[in-house]
């Protein structure tokens, strides 16, 4: 008896199971849109400054009366900068029927790798930091806010090296994967458009922490200056470990970790004199900007940087897609919005997506001057 | 001179995997089994003379002495743990425990220590010596020389000491070493804690060498201790100073030779290479 009263009991349990889930809320009044970012691991400066970002854009959006009467509520996840924690979050936002549209990830390799996914799924990722020539191409639904390594790196070769730093003869480490690899290659044909001479050309794998070998190699060709395509922690060691060599008749200039704080905390005095581009930095002559950082700061407990930025920029991007498509806003359409949207200007600037669904920037060139990042030159300097 | 300058690079990179696999090769010795917690030991080693410096001031000497006691200690749970209710039990299960025991230790300082890179204050920056065209600089040397220090003192330990005795007794035989009124259960211990203790030491050179420290800087760091050892020969512990000196001395040419990216091709093919050639390693015994 109380055996039969069990399998009953246990037939219903599954039954109900297989319903639960079919419950759709339609009176819901939540959107949710994902964030995927390095929260922790080599990145996690920038996954928390996107984490932060999201959050302010959208607790602002949320305290001026939300979108269409809808309130924002994002869902945070922690790719740690690993193409397969990505594709694991992927496919955990594709499952979720409540998310609408993604937020991220940092890294171009990430984006790329969860491309295919969210393409199937008609799902929008909007990354706020891939830069990878490719990446906005592989499909109508992905975008990226800040502009090209065919942008960047060329303006770094002919602006910053040549022009600002007056270099000659120039040598180039930079980080083997998908973004190193297309900023180096556009950095060279920039270089060789203006005639500044390469003399080495170095790659490493993620993860290096020796650069004694490398940096030994590279003063055999006797540049002038240095450019180091990577991000913060490499930066960082490379400056040490130029200075603990005794070399200080070079210059050193950096593509890709912008006017990160994390250089000057562990650089300390030997990257002094740094300098780096990029697509945005605050004076506070733009009160709208100079708040954003204000607030920013206050939140995250470090300095403001383009990354964080643009992740702020990204999430508004979206809220306000979804604000235009009003009924129809659904994750098939949101893609179709962002593309034809024209007159969105963001903490970083007006944002405008090219037919690929990325951006062309100007830039910036900003150095490291008594422990902080100082804006050199304004936009107009590349022109 | 540029391959003289690339080959200082090389052994004094070679000599902090060298004291690594010191250390790897005393723990394999007196506990009879690989371990794969060893890069955490030497990530502990690390973030000790981190917080040291911190704490306490930039006193190099005094951080070493922190971290071979942190990494010890460390040393002490880890054979608590993993070995000493596994000492009759199949290898395997001791195994198993090192690897679960290691990726606790990661997590668990991700958790307490957070995971970003930390920096590690500069000694001696931009000071070198000039040996004809070639540099050397002052922490090139200072690393060599706490290692070569080191090792003879692990040397002078094992061979003339009653305690290095009793060690040397319990990796030739555990039984026979019993037999003979040695108490095997403390000797490994203390084995053990000399073993996890050099790799401390080896971590915060580590650490201070490349200006950084970072939760999960082990795994690469155990992995070339243990291809250092596998590559000097099993339990032989000159062995595997040597098989250290000739991974970073390879690895580094190798950069000269080609690209910074190839730098574990380097390390590993020839430890493949000599493995194919050599089953036992450079100076393993035969039947070891």
């Amino acid at each position: 008896m109380l055996k039969k009263v069990l399998v009953i009991v246990l037939c219903l349990a599954m039954v109900i199971g297989v319903f639960a889930g079919c419950k759709k809320d339609e009176g819901s009044d939540v959107i949710k849109i994902g964030v995927a970012a390095p929260i922790t691991d080599k990145w996690a400066e920038y996954g928390k400054g996107f984490e932060v970002a999201t959050q302010m854009a959208a607790d602002k959006i949320n305290a001026a009366g939300g979108v269409n009467g809808k309130t924002i509520e994002l869902v945070v996840m922690d790719s740690k900068g690993d193409p397969k924690e990505a594709t694991e979050i992927a496919r955990k936002f594709v499952e979720n029927e409540d998310i609408i549209a993604v937020v991220g990830d940092f890294s171009s390799t990430c984006c790329m790798a969860t491309a295919p996914i969210y393409t199937e799924a008609k799902m929008t990722q909007l990354s706020p930091t891939a830069s990878h020539p490719d990446y906005a191409g592989m499909s109508e639904f992905m975008f990226g806010v800040m502009g090209r390594q065919d942008g960047e790196a060329p303006f770094f070769a002919e602006f910053l090296a040549g022009k600002y730093m007056g270099a000659e003869k120039m040598a180039i480490i930079y980080l083997n994967n998908d973004w190193g690899v297309s900023a180096y290659t556009n950095m060279v044909k920039g270089a060789q458009a203006v005639g500044l001479e390469i003399t080495a050309e170095e790659n490493f794998v993620d993860g290096e922490k020796d650069f004694t070998a490398t940096l030994t190699k590279i003063r055999q060709t006797n540049p002038d200056t240095i450019a180091l395509i990577m991000f913060y922690n490499e930066v960082s060691i490379i400056s040490k470990q130029i200075a603990a060599m005794g070399w200080d008749d070079v210059k050193v200039c950096t593509l890709g970790p912008g006017t990160s704080d994390q250089i000057i905390e562990l650089g300390g005095a030997d990257v002094e004199g740094l300098v780096t581009s990029t697509p945005f930095m605050v004076t506070p002559d733009d009160t709208r900007a100079w708040d954003f950082k204000t607030e920013f700061e206050s939140k995250a407990g470090f300095t403001l940087n383009v990354h964080s930025a643009c992740a702020y920029d990204a999430l508004t991007m979206i809220a306000k897609a979804i604000e235009n498509l009003g009924d129809n806003a659904a994750r098939e359409t949101i893609a179709g919005e962002l593309a034809s949207m024209k007159d969105f200007v963001g903490i970083t600037g007006p944002i405008v997506f090219t037919a690929d669904g990325d951006v062309f920037r100007k830039y910036k060139i900003a150095a490291i001057e008594d422990g902080t990042w100082v804006q050199k030159t304004d936009y107009s300097f590349g022109e | 001179m540029y391959i003289l300058e690339q080959l200082i690079n090389g052994i004094c990179q070679g000599s902090i995997y060298a004291l690594m696999a010191i250390g790897y090769a005393v723990i394999y010795g007196v506990v009879g089994l690989v371990t794969f917690t060893y890069g955490e030991i030497i990530m502990m080693g690390s973030f000790s003379a981190f917080y040291y410096f911190i704490l306490f001031g930039d006193n190099l000497f005094f951080a070493l002495i922190a971290g071979f006691i942190t990494a010890a200690a460390v040393g002490i749970i880890v054979h608590k743990v993993c070995y000493e209710k596994f000492l009759d039990a199949p290898r395997y299960i001791s195994l198993i425990s090192t690897i679960g025991m290691s990726m606790f230790l990661k997590n668990f300082a991700t958790i307490i220590f957070g995971s970003e890179m930390k920096g590690m204050p500069t000694f001696f920056s931009g000071k070198f010596i000039l040996l004809g065209d070639i540099r050397v600089s002052y922490m090139q040397l200072l690393i060599i020389g706490v290692v070569i220090v080191l090792s003879i003192l692990l040397t002078i330990y094992l061979k003339k000491t009653r305690m290095g005795m009793k060690l040397r007794a319990v990796s030739q035989d555990k039984k026979a070493a019993a037999l003979v009124g040695i108490n095997v259960k403390t000797t490994t211990l203390i084995g053990n804690c000399i073993g996890c203790g050099l790799g401390g030491i080896a971590g915060i050179l580590l650490g201070v060498y490349y200006n950084s420290v970072l939760p999960t800087m082990g795994g690469m760091a155990g992995l070339k201790a243990f291809s250092s050892m596998v590559l000097g020969g099993l339990g032989s512990i000159s062995g595997a100073a040597i098989g250290g000196v000739l991974i970073g001395v390879v690895e580094n040419l190798g950069i000269a030779l080609t690209s910074s990216g190839l730098r574990d091709v380097f390390a590993f093919l020839l430890l493949v290479l000599v493995l194919v050639v050599r089953p036992r390693g450079l100076f393993g015994k035969k039947g070891n």
